[in-house]
C-alpha cells in the first residue's frame, strides 16, 4: 500500500488534537488534589512491506498509543509513609497540648500552694473565724481545680476516642472504595483515559488511607493494589475487590485497641496511632492526678483525725472523695479544722495538730508532685513538637518531590499548547498541499 | 519550609502560602510575648523555666504569709513590751510606797492609806497581766483564749490559768519566733531561796501594811528586796522581748532580700526582653514584606501572559 498524504495529515491532526486536549486537561486540573500530569505517547505508523511490494514507501502517519501518568510509585510510597508519620506526630502533639492545658489551666499547683499558705496563715491565730474560713475556701479552690482538671482530661479522652472512631469509619469507607476501584481496574483496557483516572483515584485513596494508619501496598500489573494495615506484616485490609472491616474497642481506662476482621492490629503511624498514644498518655496522667488527689485527701484527713476541732470535739474528715474527679470538701464549717492537739479544751489556741498537718503536707509534697507532673507533660510536648517538626520537614520534602515530578507546571503546559497548536497548523498545511497536488493532477488538460 | 525546588504551579503556591503563614505565625508569637510581657505562653515553650517560675511564684505566696506572720509577731511583741514597761512603772511606784511605809515616823492611818493604794496598784498589775494581744486573746496566757490570771473572790489570791508556753509564729525557712511571754516566765521569780510571784509578794506586803501595828514597818522593809527582784525579773523579760523583735527585723530584712532576688529571677526567666523581641519583630516584618513582594512578582510571571 502506498502512502497517502491526506490520511497522514489527518492522523497528525487527530494526534495533535488529542495532545492539545490532554494539555487542556492538565491545565484544568493544575490545582486538583491527587491529579497526576498526563502525557500522550505516540507511535509512527508504518505498514510493513510484503514480498511483492517491499520496496514501496508505505507511510501511514502517527497514532496515539496511550495516555500515561507521570507517577513515580516510589515517591508516592515515600509521600504516604512520611505523611503517615507526620500525621501521627501532629495528632500526638495536639493531644498532648490538650493534656497540658487540662493540667495547667485549672491552676492545681497554685491551688495547692494556696491551701498550704492558708494553713500557715491560720497558725497566726488558730481561733480566728475568718482565717479558718479562708482555709476552707482554699480547700474548695483546690478540690475544684482537681475536679476541673479531671473533667478536662475526660473531655480530652472523649475527643480522642471520638476522633479514633471517626478515623476507623473513614478507613472503612476508603478501603471499600479502594476495593471497588480495584474491581474496575481489573476489567479496564490498557492505557485508556478512564484507567488513568481510576489510577489517580486509587493513589488518592491510598494517600488518604495513609493519613489514618500505616499501610503497606503491593501493586499488580493491572494496576490493582492490595493493602495491609500496620506495615507489611500487618493485617490484610484490601485484597483485590474485597475489603475487610476495621474496628476499634475502648478499654475501661479509656485506651483503645484496633482490629481488622476481629484480629488485633498494631499501628505505628497515622492519626489513629497518634490517638492511641494520646489516650495511653491521658490514662497515665489521669492515674497520676487521681493518686495525687488521694494523697492530699488522705494526708489532710489523717492529720485531722489526731487533733481537736474548735468546739473541743475530735477532728473529722476535711476532704471527701477518692480521686481527682470526686474530690470535695467534707465540711463548709471552718470550726471543723482540728488545729489543737488531741483532748484540748474547746477554743484552744494550741497549734500542735495544725503544725502536724502542715508538716504532713510538706512531707507528702503534693505541690512538688504536681510540678513534676506538669514538667513531664510539658517536656513531652516540647520533645514531640521537635519530632513533629522534623517529620514535617521530611514529609514536606517528599510531597514537594512528588509534586515536582507528578504535578502540573503551567509554563510547561503553555509551551506544549503552542507546540501542539503549531503541529496542528502544520498538518493543516500538509492537507492543503495534498489538495493542491490533487488539483494539479485534475487540472491537466 | 522545604529545601528542594519544585517546578509545578500548585507546589509553588502551596510553598509560598506555607512560608508566608509560618512568618506570620512567628510574628504573632513575638507580638504575644511583647503584649503579655511573658516569654512563655505555655509550659511546653520551655518546661524547665516554667517549672522554676511555678516554684518562684509558690515561694512568693509562702513569703507573703510569712511576712504577715512577722507583722503579727511584731505587733504582739510590741504590745508585750509596752505592757511590761507599764508593769515596771507600777512596780517602781509600789517600791516607793513600801519604802515610805518602812520609815518609822508614819502613823497607822497613813500606813492604811498606803495599803489601799498598794491594793489598787496590785489590781492594775492583774489587769496588765491580762492584757489582750492583737487578736483579742490573753497576751501573757500562752494558748489560753480568755484571761491569763484570775483573782479568787474570797481570798483575793491571784492564780495563773494560761497554758505552759506562748505560741510561736513561723518566719519562713524554718525560722520561728515566740509571739509573747507567758505570765509565769517573768512574773514568777526567785527571791532569796524561795520561788514566789509578784502578786503574792504584793499581797503579803499590802496585807501587812494594812494590818498596821508594830509588824507593819518590818514587813514593808522586808518586801523591798523582793520588789527589787520583781523589777529585775520583769526587766530581764523585757530584754528577751527586745531580742525577739530584732530577730524578726533580721528575718524580715533577709526575706526582703530574698524576694528581690526572686523578682529578679522571675523577670530574667519569664519576662520578655522587649528590645530584642522588638528587633526580632522588625526583622520578621522585613522578611515578610520582602516575601510578599517577591511572591507577587513571581506569581505574575506566567508564560500565558506573554502569549496572545
Amino acid at each position: 500500500m502506498a502512502s497517502d498524504l491526506l490520511s497522514i495529515a489527518r492522523s497528525a491532526t487527530r494526534a495533535a488534537r488529542i495532545q492539545m486536549d490532554v494539555t487542556a486537561q492538565n491545565i484544568a486540573n493544575a490545582g486538583t488534589e491527587g491529579y497526576v500530569r498526563r502525557t500522550v505517547s505516540t507511535e509512527e505508523v508504518v505498514t510493513p512491506g510484503y514480498v511483492a511490494n517491499n520496496r514501496d514507501v508505505s507511510l501511514s502517519g502517527v497514532r496515539i498509543t496511550g495516555v500515561s501518568r507521570n507517577a513515580d510509585a516510589f515517591r508516592q510510597a515515600e509521600t504516604r509513609r512520611t505523611g503517615a508519620d507526620t500525621t501521627r506526630a501532629a495528632t500526638e502533639v495536639t493531644g498532648l497540648e490538650d493534656i497540658q492545658a487540662a493540667l495547667e489551666d485549672p491552676g492545681i499547683f497554685s491551688a495547692i500552694t494556696g491551701f498550704e499558705t492558708a494553713l500557715t496563715q491560720l497558725a497566726q491565730s488558730p481561733t480566728d473565724t475568718p482565717l479558718r474560713a479562708s482555709v476552707i475556701a482554699a480547700a474548695q479552690t483546690m478540690t475544684n481545680s482537681f475536679n476541673i482538671a479531671s473533667h478536662q482530661l475526660d473531655a480530652v479522652a472523649k475527643g480522642q476516642q471520638g476522633g479514633a472512631a471517626d478515623g476507623v469509619a473513614q478507613v472503612n469507607t476508603l478501603s471499600t472504595e479502594l476495593a471497588k476501584v480495584n474491581g474496575r481496574l481489573s476489567r479496564m483496557a490498557d492505557a485508556s483515559s478512564d484507567r488513568t483516572g481510576l489510577m489517580d483515584q486509587r493513589d488518592m485513596l491510598l494517600q488518604k488511607l495513609s493519613g489514618y494508619a500505616d499501610i503497606a501496598t503491593s501493586f499488580a500489573s493491572n494496576g490493582t493494589v492490595d493493602v495491609t494495615l500496620g506495615g507489611t506484616s500487618g493485617a490484610p485490609l484490601v485484597t483485590g475487590n474485597v475489603a475487610q472491616a476495621m474496628g476499634v474497642t475502648t478499654a475501661s481506662d479509656g485506651t483503645i485497641a484496633f482490629d481488622v476482621a476481629g484480629g488485633a492490629v498494631t499501628l505505628s503511624a497515622g492519626s489513629l496511632a497518634g490517638q492511641q498514644q494520646v489516650l495511653l498518655r491521658v490514662a497515665d496522667v489521669h492515674g497520676q492526678l487521681d493518686e495525687l488527689a488521694r494523697t492530699v485527701i488522705d494526708t489532710v484527713n489523717t492529720a485531722q483525725g489526731t487533733g481537736t476541732a474548735l468546739d473541743g470535739s475530735g477532728g473529722g474528715a476535711l476532704l471527701a472523695g477518692t480521686d481527682a474527679g470526686s474530690m470535695a470538701t467534707a465540711t463548709t464549717d471552718g470550726a471543723a479544722i482540728a488545729t489543737a492537739a488531741a483532748s484540748a479544751p474547746p477554743g484552744s489556741r494550741d497549734t500542735t495538730n495544725l503544725t502536724a498537718l502542715r508538716n504532713a503536707m510538706i512531707a507528702a509534697d503534693p505541690a512538688g508532685t504536681m510540678d513534676n507532673l506538669l514538667y513531664q507533660t510539658s517536656a513531652t510536648v516540647q520533645a514531640r513538637t521537635t519530632t513533629r517538626d522534623a517529620l514535617k520537614t521530611i514529609s514536606d520534602a517528599a510531597t514537594t518531590a512528588l509534586s515536582a515530578q507528578a504535578g502540573v507546571d503551567l509554563d510547561t503546559e503553555a509551551i506544549n499548547l503552542t507546540r501542539f497548536q503549531q503541529a496542528f497548523q502544520a498538518s493543516g498545511r500538509v492537507m492543503q498541499v495534498a489538495t493542491n497536488l490533487f488539483e494539479t493532477i485534475l487540472s491537466i488538460k | 519550609m522545604s529545601s528542594s525546588v519544585s517546578t509545578t504551579t500548585s507546589a509553588f503556591y502551596e510553598r509560598s502560602s506555607l512560608d508566608l503563614n509560618s512568618l506570620r505565625a512567628q510574628m504573632e508569637q513575638v507580638q504575644t510575648q511583647i503584649s503579655s510581657g511573658n516569654r512563655l505562653a505555655a509550659s511546653s515553650d520551655d518546661p524547665l523555666t516554667a517549672s522554676r517560675l511555678r516554684n518562684l511564684q509558690r515561694q512568693d505566696a509562702i513569703a507573703k504569709v510569712d511576712a504577715g506572720s512577722a507583722n503579727r509577731a511584731t505587733a504582739d511583741l510590741n504590745l508585750t513590751d509596752s505592757a511590761m514597761t507599764e508593769m515596771i512603772n507600777t512596780l517602781q511606784r509600789t517600791r516607793e510606797l513600801a519604802n515610805q511605809a518602812a520609815t518609822g515616823t508614819l502613823s497607822d492611818q497613813q500606813r492604811t492609806s498606803i495599803g489601799n493604794e498598794l491594793a489598787e496598784l496590785r489590781n492594775n498589775l492583774v489587769s496588765l497581766a491580762n492584757t489582750r494581744d492583737s487578736a483579742g486573746n490573753a497576751l501573757f496566757g500562752g494558748d489560753a483564749s480568755a484571761n491569763a490570771y484570775t483573782v479568787d473572790p474570797v481570798t483575793g489570791a491571784v492564780g495563773y490559768v494560761g497554758s505552759g508556753s506562748a505560741g510561736s509564729l513561723e518566719l519562713g525557712d524554718g525560722q520561728s519566733v515566740k509571739r509573747s511571754l507567758t505570765g509565769p516566765e517573768f512574773l514568777n521569780f526567785k527571791s532569796g531561796t524561795a520561788t514566789t510571784d509578784v502578786f503574792a509578794v504584793l499581797k503579803n506586803v499590802t496585807d501587812a501594811i494594812s494590818a498596821g501595828g508594830p509588824g507593819a514597818q518590818g514587813a514593808a522593809n522586808a518586801a523591798l528586796t523582793s520588789l527589787d527582784d520583781a523589777i529585775t525579773s520583769v526587766s530581764t523579760g523585757q530584754t528577751v522581748v527586745g531580742t525577739r523583735l530584732s530577730w524578726i527585723d533580721l528575718n524580715t530584712e533577709r526575706q526582703t532580700t530574698m524576694s528581690e532576688a526572686r523578682a529578679q529571677d522571675q523577670s530574667t526567666l519569664g519576662a520578655t526582653d522587649i528590645p530584642s523581641a522588638y528587633t526580632r519583630l522588625q526583622e520578621l516584618a522585613t522578611v515578610l514584606q520582602a516575601s510578599q513582594a517577591s511572591f507577587t512578582k513571581i506569581s505574575g510571571l506566567s508564560l500565558f501572559n506573554m502569549m496572545s
